[in-house]
């Protein structure tokens, strides 16, 4: 076990070095002086021009340069914004854990809605209920993400009016700024309306977080009737039902965790698609998350922004994918020893 | 008199033709191929067909709800947007910009990636795992995001947008080719090939690619399905097609403004995304059920 | 008396070009305490029919019969819950590759006591844990493993094939079954292996009383450990009868072929000459032939053979041909034993 963790833990890190050697790349590739680009510093006088000229060893080769560049990641100077001018560590601070927040309790719902339809599904293979839960799958991943929001805005705020449609928390609840996460904070701090608190920001996180889980949830559904199919096909489930076992003893007991096993690793894979579906759900929720912010430094051209946030955002989903890969191993006695890489 | 039939011949079809009968037994699948047909020959020919110039607007006409509505034109089938363009018009034409463009986003990503990833799946060793794990950093960066950096350094306009997309999906290709070659190469008729002396072109060429052909076909309509949706979301975002061009996103990012007053130009080109996509998911699923019912007879 | 009794069972299959038969009109009996042995080629549907007895057929498979008799009880008249939960109780069976019949996921411990039933554990409740881990070590002990600490905690992947199939025969037995099933146990072993697992099999029946059938493609290796043989061909019945009589005297052209090529037989043949084999191969179930499914590659066969022949019996040796093989004895051979029957 201590192998296999070494060895992941050292992949960990290769990967985050390649990420950022792509965004140090950027900086060459975005137009506009590269130093300007990596330091967001626009309206430079020519002293400050030739220091940043300095700091990112500019007149060196490229080696140095991306040592310069590594060395200002490693102590968090990411740069300014080239919008607000304000340092972009800042920001990230601020925002990546909202984003966090919804996509994992978008990954939840998503787990344990699709998971579990895509077992019944398996389990009634070939009978209707298993065609009526692969058909609403293919409409739940065939819509368009965007017009999913606008319409569940329109019909759950505006029409029915029990969800609210924008932002994290009513501005009503001063919650102090802890770790980011609003739930955490909300229970750490002494506010004595605590529990409404609480309940505000369920409301806010419901509407989005379903948006979101829609898609993942099908292909959660797909992947997990395949591979309940695949397991009840096997000689061990055969072997079982010669034992004696009742069908729900097999299924509960043996089934689930054979093709749980095969799941978990595609949820890793799956995670940077919700993340994607993530960034622009937030622009339509107006939720305060690191996807909105980039989309809006788009807009205004902040290469810092977008260098920097590609750079945190990919951070995020290689360590959750890292995260699940200890899960799967733990679950998985056989995939201990594997082999490298496959 | 003669019969001609007298000995019942079995045939044998060959395994395409195999799929393709098994593909016309699903109904739905069958239903989901008239619609992606209907959508290309739409693609193809809109600029001819549509009624309206889809760019230039009467604006004796602004916000004409659709003909089905108390208020509305038949003339302007479905309703008019705020420059009083026509919506159906702008539907049509837009057919040939995302589904059109997303099909030249398929065939660039699908030769790329194909062929760097048959290349990649014949390295060995290092050199192999190398490639394996600078593939999984980029297939970790999330593809939009991946998109708009594209955009960025390129700038907006629709071109940029196809190249942009294009140039996310390569990976996803790579990725599926490198796992079907290296699963064909463990097969013992690619050995028997090498011992006859074949070279590793030959062999991919000849033994490997008319065997993966088939899951690249279908892992295609899943790309073109995400390539639909990815496009209209670079348009909704403003990052793609710019203004005046009908592409769905943009003109649902248009409508939005005016939600209240005139919803329809804000369903309308939201549903037209759907159909297009469930035709290609339609047809997708349905390659992929005739190829398990081949595999199973 | 019979423990086991089927007449004319069979086992259809649906697929786009209409029922096909897998298995037509099988007829099998056990009897209490004997080792029977069921042989035939890979297709010939003997596995089928062992899953059909246990009741574990996929839904694609029809099964109907007109007698199966279990000590007695008629188990065509019970719903099909009454009939698995019988038979689960009284008949167990273990298959070929012992490895991919075990949950990759679960330690061999759990799988064990698994199979254990509450009603045999005596005790109350909270007893129940430590009686249920000595029913393990001691049903390990029986099956001939020693080092029972490290088989139960391990994963199957971890084991040998030889020793997964002694756990599978652990848990076969822990269900105090009165008849094991054993489809090709030994398949997937070494020669060494197999022994060691028949002994154990043939000490479990002289010890236990427990009858076993064993299914084998290899008649040879069958003949040491089993009283009674069924061969099987291409899903029909072919012959059935005591070990020495299907050994020596063959009645039927398949058999025949089947003892000739093994080379216990031939011990006499002079060197470098051929053993005897039937042309051709096993028909594909798209392709079967009408009647006796033997036809095509039957040296013997005649126009008549494409009726397919009943079962006659001859002093317990019982033969589905229409022309069946005599060895001369010195009794003569009556003219009624000259099959030219017309009315089969």
């Amino acid at each position: 076990m201590l192998t296999f963790t070494l060895r992941r833990l050292s992949l960990f890190i290769f990967t985050l070095l390649v990420l950022t050697l792509l965004s140090f790349s950027l900086g060459f590739l975005f137009p506009g002086d590269t130093v300007i680009n990596h330091s967001g510093q626009i309206n430079t006088t020519a002293a400050e021009l030739a220091h940043l000229n300095k700091v990112y060893h500019m007149d060196e080769n490229i080696f140095s340069q991306y040592g310069a560049y590594l060395s200002h990641i490693f102590n968090g100077n990411f740069g300014q914004s080239m919008a607000s001018q304000s340092p972009i560590s800042h920001e990230i601070i601020t925002l990546l854990p909202a984003t966090i927040e919804l996509s994992l309790v978008a990954l939840l719902i998503a787990m344990s809605v699709g998971i579990p339809l895509g077992f019944i599904a398996a389990i009634n293979h070939n009978k209707a209920s298993d065609n009526v839960i692969l058909s609403l799958a293919m409409l739940g991943y065939s819509i368009p993400v965007f017009w999913l929001g606008l319409l569940a805005i329109l019909f759950f705020s505006i029409g029915l009016g029990w969800l609210p449609s924008a932002g994290q928390i009513s501005l009503l609840f001063e919650i102090e700024f802890v770790t980011g996460i609003q739930f955490i904070d909300i229970l750490l701090s002494d506010s004595p309306y605590k529990w409404q608190a609480f309940r505000d920001a369920s409301t806010h996180i419901i509407l989005p977080a379903c948006v979101i889980a829609v898609a993942p949830a099908t292909i959660f559904i797909r992947l997990s009737r395949t591979a309940m199919i695949e397991v009840l096909a096997a000689s061990y489930i055969r072997a079982a039902r010669a034992k004696g076992l009742s069908f729900s003893q097999i299924i509960f007991r043996h089934a689930i965790r054979n093709a749980l096993i095969k799941i978990i690793r595609h949820v890793g894979l799956q995670f940077a698609n919700l993340v994607t579906i993530a960034m622009v759900t937030e622009v339509i929720f107006s939720w305060p998350g690191i996807g909105r912010w980039l989309i809006e430094s788009i807009y205004h051209r902040d290469y810092t922004a977008i260098q920097s946030g590609l750079l945190v955002l990919s951070c995020f989903i290689i360590s959750m994918h890292l995260f699940i890969h200890f899960i799967y191993a733990a679950l998985n006695p056989l995939a201990r020893g594997n082999k490298y890489g496959s | 008199m003669a019969r001609d039939k007298i000995y019942l011949e079995e045939v044998f079809p060959s395994p395409f033709m195999q799929l393709w009968s098994g593909f016309r037994k699903t109904p739905v699948a069958m239903l989901g191929f008239y619609c992606f047909m209907f959508l290309v020959v739409l693609a193809i020919f809109s600029p001819i067909i549509v009624p309206y110039n889809p760019i230039d607007g009467n604006l004796d006409m602004i916000l004409l709800p659709p003909s089905w509505h108390e208020d509305g034109d038949v003339s302007y089938l479905l309703g008019t947007d705020e420059l009083g363009r026509d919506m159906l018009s702008r539907l049509m034409y837009g057919t040939s910009l995302t589904f059109g463009l997303s099909f030249v986003v398929v065939i660039v990503s699908l030769v790329i990636g194909v062929v760097i990833g048959s290349l990649s799946a014949l390295t060995k060793g290092i050199k192999s795992s190398f490639l394996n794990h600078c593939l999984d950093v980029i297939l970790s960066i999330p593809s939009l995001l991946l998109a708009i950096i594209i955009v960025a350094i390129l700038g907006p306009g629709i071109s940029n947008t196809v190249l942009a997309v294009a140039i996310v999906f390569i990976p996803q290709f790579i990725h599926i080719t490198r796992y079907a070659v290296k699963e064909e190469f463990r097969k013992d008729y690619v050995l028997a090939s090498r011992l006859d002396g074949a070279s590793n072109f030959r062999i991919l060429y000849y033994s490997i690619f008319p065997n993966i052909v088939e899951r690249l076909m279908s892992q295609a309509t899943l790309v073109q399905s995400a390539a639909i949706l990815d496009i209209a979301t670079l348009g909704f975002l403003g990052l793609g097609a710019q203004i005046p061009l009908p592409e769905w996103g943009a003109i649902l990012a248009n409508g939005l403004e005016r939600f209240y007053i005139a919803p329809w130009t804000v369903y309308l080109p939201g549903l037209a995304i759907l159909f297009a996509v469930v035709a290609t998911n339609l047809v997708g699923e349905g390659i992929r059920h005739a190829l398990k019912l081949r595999k199973e007879s | 008396m019979n423990l086991l009794d089927i007449r004319n069972l069979s086992i259809e299959l649906e697929t786009p070009s209409g029922r096909v038969r897998a298995v037509d009109k099988v007829s099998l009996s056990i009897k209490e305490g004997e080792v029977r042995g069921l042989v035939g080629e890979s297709g010939s549907g003997k596995s089928l029919l062992a899953q059909a007895i246990m009741g574990v057929l996929q839904d694609k498979w029809h099964v109907h019969a007109d007698r199966f008799h279990w000590r007695g009880i008629d188990l065509l008249r019970l719903s099909i819950d009454e009939r698995k939960a019988l038979l689960c109780r009284d008949i167990a069976m273990i298959f070929q590759e012992p490895m991919s019949c075990l949950d990759p996921t679960t330690l061999i411990g759990a799988q064990l006591s698994e199979a254990i039933d509450t009603s045999q554990l005596t005790g109350n409740y909270w007893q129940r844990r430590k009686q249920r881990k000595e029913a393990v070590i001691k049903l390990l002990h029986k099956v001939g493993i020693k080092k029972h600490s490290q088989c139960i905690n391990s994963y199957p992947n971890q084991l040998t094939e030889a020793i997964c199939q002694r756990v599978m025969i652990a848990i076969a037995l822990a269900g105090r079954p009165i008849l094991l099933i054993a489809d090709e146990p030994t398949a997937a072993m070494e020669s060494t292996n197999q022994g060691q697992i028949f002994r154990l099999l043939a000490n479990l029946n002289q010890f236990k009383n427990m009858s076993i059938l064993l299914i084998s493609h290899d008649l040879e290796n069958l003949t040491h450990w089993t009283s009674t043989i069924t061969v099987m061909y291409s899903g029909q019945f072919v012959e059935a009868g005591s070990t020495e009589q299907i050994f020596n005297k063959p009645m039927h052209p398949y058999t025949q072929a089947l003892v000739g090529s093994s080379t216990k037989a031939n011990l006499r043949l002079p060197a470098k000459s051929r053993l005897m084999t039937l042309p051709g191969s096993i028909p594909v179930l798209q392709h079967l032939p009408i009647g006796c499914r033997l036809g095509p590659r039957c040296p013997r066969a005649q126009q008549i053979c494409v009726r397919a022949p009943k079962v006659t019996n001859f002093h317990g040796h019982k033969v589905s041909c229409h022309f069946p093989l005599f060895k001369e004895t010195n009794k003569k051979v009556s003219v009624k034993g000259k099959v030219v029957k017309g009315s089969n």
